[in-house]
């Protein structure tokens, strides 16, 4: 089953760490089905405001709606999580070993995440653990999850930077992948190819978000 | 060998033999949870929890035993919040250690308790296994199983990294604070039955093995419960045909099998998966890995 493209909606949102403010009352409407490319310069925020939406780091003012809803409690971020599709910027290298198909098995629709595997071309390294990855061939096994869990009905996704480690064969690729993606995408990125394929690009500078 | 073949049929031998038997399908597992959570301090941190709880039940006139035991399952909640810091459980482990101490001390001279005997009652022994701590090991064993295998999945994520297994639906505050229970109690009842130093023999050290060769959480907890198994069964045999105390000698054997697989060169032990993964590719008829990139 897939799910219906949900808006994605900030308002005011701030994010700190300790005393210093990373994304400073951010303002942003993704409609539904709407594709942003968010660039802007390393520190300047971008990583930070796509955690915000996944609760992975906490607001310290403002709001963000997905599908009109903002999350509360253990119930509401759980059904929020379960919307959002998410491929991360990096992975904080885990001690402890998780299989390639495990993290496939994680998808909400598993079989599409194992088939999109194949069409990155990385069907072959399912058994393999994660860390004996490289950082492309990583990147395309998270890619590979992110469709999983669209295919299972998440309506929206985010992706950070999720071609910095692809070869250009790589980066086309998954821009026309994304491109055709019935969902609403956020996707931080410095890749032209990418950046053309979307609707809108947004900029973020010192915290601060301008549309282009 | 006719020596040996006696001392098995005592009925305290027996004991002892399926207490370690129990231990080795089951604490291994503990191990585990542990080695991935990076809390090996919780061992120290846990006995000494238990001693505080011991102490506390000298005083109230309550079991001591049973007290010990609530103790290890209210410091393993107590420290489950500050696990939603990546770093934070390690941390918390030696600040736990440091307060259970002083707070068993002060109980312990508050109620006039002598603190040897307090310590007698954690130090086990093997040997001394009655027939309801076999009963205490087999239930703990049962629900160590129980959460692994129903809940291996989440598991495997949730120590992999915790931000990925919120985002793939796991609850993972409460299966963290579900493990820490399970983790410090399962800490405080061997320590009771075995003995502290045994408590590594069949808990810490097949885990360090197990990570050293296994590939993921599954292969991980089926290698610590063989190695588990295979050190019991021959230290305790070990011990028995030369009449020497069984902890110490279990302890040996258990840290030389360890020793063993730090000394293996790594990978040695990656050829059948390298077979299995050309498998997995002929089967689902993909493409190669490199072919697309090109
Ligand atoms: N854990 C942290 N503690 C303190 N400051 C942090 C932490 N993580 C990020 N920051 C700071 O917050 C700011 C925004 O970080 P963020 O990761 O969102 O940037 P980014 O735009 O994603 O950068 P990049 O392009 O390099 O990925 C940076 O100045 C960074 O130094
Ligand atoms: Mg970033």
């Amino acid at each position: 089953m897939t799910g219906s493209p949900q808006p994605v909606v900030f308002r005011r949102v701030v994010c700190r760490y300790g005393r210093s403010i990373a994304v400073k009352r951010v303002d942003l409407t993704v409609s539904a089905g709407e594709h942003v490319a968010v660039t802007g310069a390393n520190g300047s925020g971008k990583s930070t405001l796509l955690r915000a939406v996944l609760g992975l780091h906490p607001l310290a003012a403002g709001d963000i709606l997905v599908g009109g809803e903002s999350a509360n409690g253990t119930s509401g971020w759980m059904a929020r999580r379960r919307n959002v599709a998410w491929v991360p910027q990096r992975l904080t290298p885990g001690r402890f070993p998780l299989l390639v198909d495990e993290l496939l098995g994680s998808a909400i629709d598993c079989d599409v995440a194992r088939d999109s595997a194949g069409d990155l071309g990385v069907a072959g390294l399912l058994r393999r653990p994660l860390h004996t990855l490289s950082g492309g061939q990583l990147q395309r096994v998270f890619l590979a999850r992110a469709l999983g869990c669209i295919a299972g009905g998440a309506g929206v996704l985010l992706a950070d930077e999720p071609t910095a480690a692809l070869d250009f064969a790589g980066q086309e690729q998954v821009a026309a992948m994304l491109a055709a993606l019935p969902a609403t995408v956020i996707v931080v990125s410095h890749d032209r190819a990418m950046s053309r394929t979307c609707d809108r690009i947004a900029e973020m500078a010192a915290g601060r978000l301008r549309i282009a | 060998m006719q020596q040996f073949l006696d001392l098995l049929t005592l009925p305290p031998v027996q004991r002892s033999g399926v207490a370690l038997l129990l231990a080795a399908i089951a604490l291994p597992i503990v191990g585990v949870f542990i080695v991935g959570l990076d809390i090996v301090a919780v061992r120290f941190a846990v006995m000494h929890v238990a001693l505080l709880g011991i102490a506390v039940g000298f005083l109230t006139g309550l079991d001591p035993m049973l007290c010990g035991l609530a103790a290890c399952a209210i410091a393993g909640a107590g420290v489950a919040p500050l696990a939603q810091r990546p770093s934070g459980l390690p941390g918390a482990m030696g600040l736990l250690m440091t307060f259970a101490i002083a707070g068993a001390l002060l109980v312990l001279s508050v109620s006039g308790v002598n603190a040897t005997s307090a310590f007698e009652l954690l130090w086990g022994s093997i040997l001394a296994t009655r027939p309801v701590d076999l009963v205490v090991l087999a239930v703990l064993a049962a629900v160590i199983h129980l959460l692994f295998w129903r809940y291996r999945r989440p598991l495997a994520l949730l120590m992999f990294d915790r931000e990925l297994a919120l985002c793939s639906g796991v609850p993972a505050r409460l299966l963290m604070l579900v493990l820490l229970i399970v983790v410090a109690v399962a800490i405080g009842a061997s320590i009771r039955l075995t003995g502290a130093l045994l408590v590594d023999a069949v808990t810490i050290l097949p885990a360090l093995a197990a990570r050293n060769l296994g590939h993921s959480l599954r292969s991980m907890v089926l290698l610590a419960v063989s190695f588990g198994f295979a050190g019991n069964v021959c230290g305790f045999a070990l011990a028995l045909a030369l009449d020497q105390p069984p902890g110490p000698v279990l302890v040996l054997v258990a840290g030389a099998f360890t020793l063993v697989t730090y000394l293996l060169p790594e990978g040695a032990f990656n050829a059948s998966t390298a077979a299995r993964q050309d498998d997995d590719r002929d089967l689902r008829g993909a493409v190669p890995a490199d072919s697309l990139r090109q």
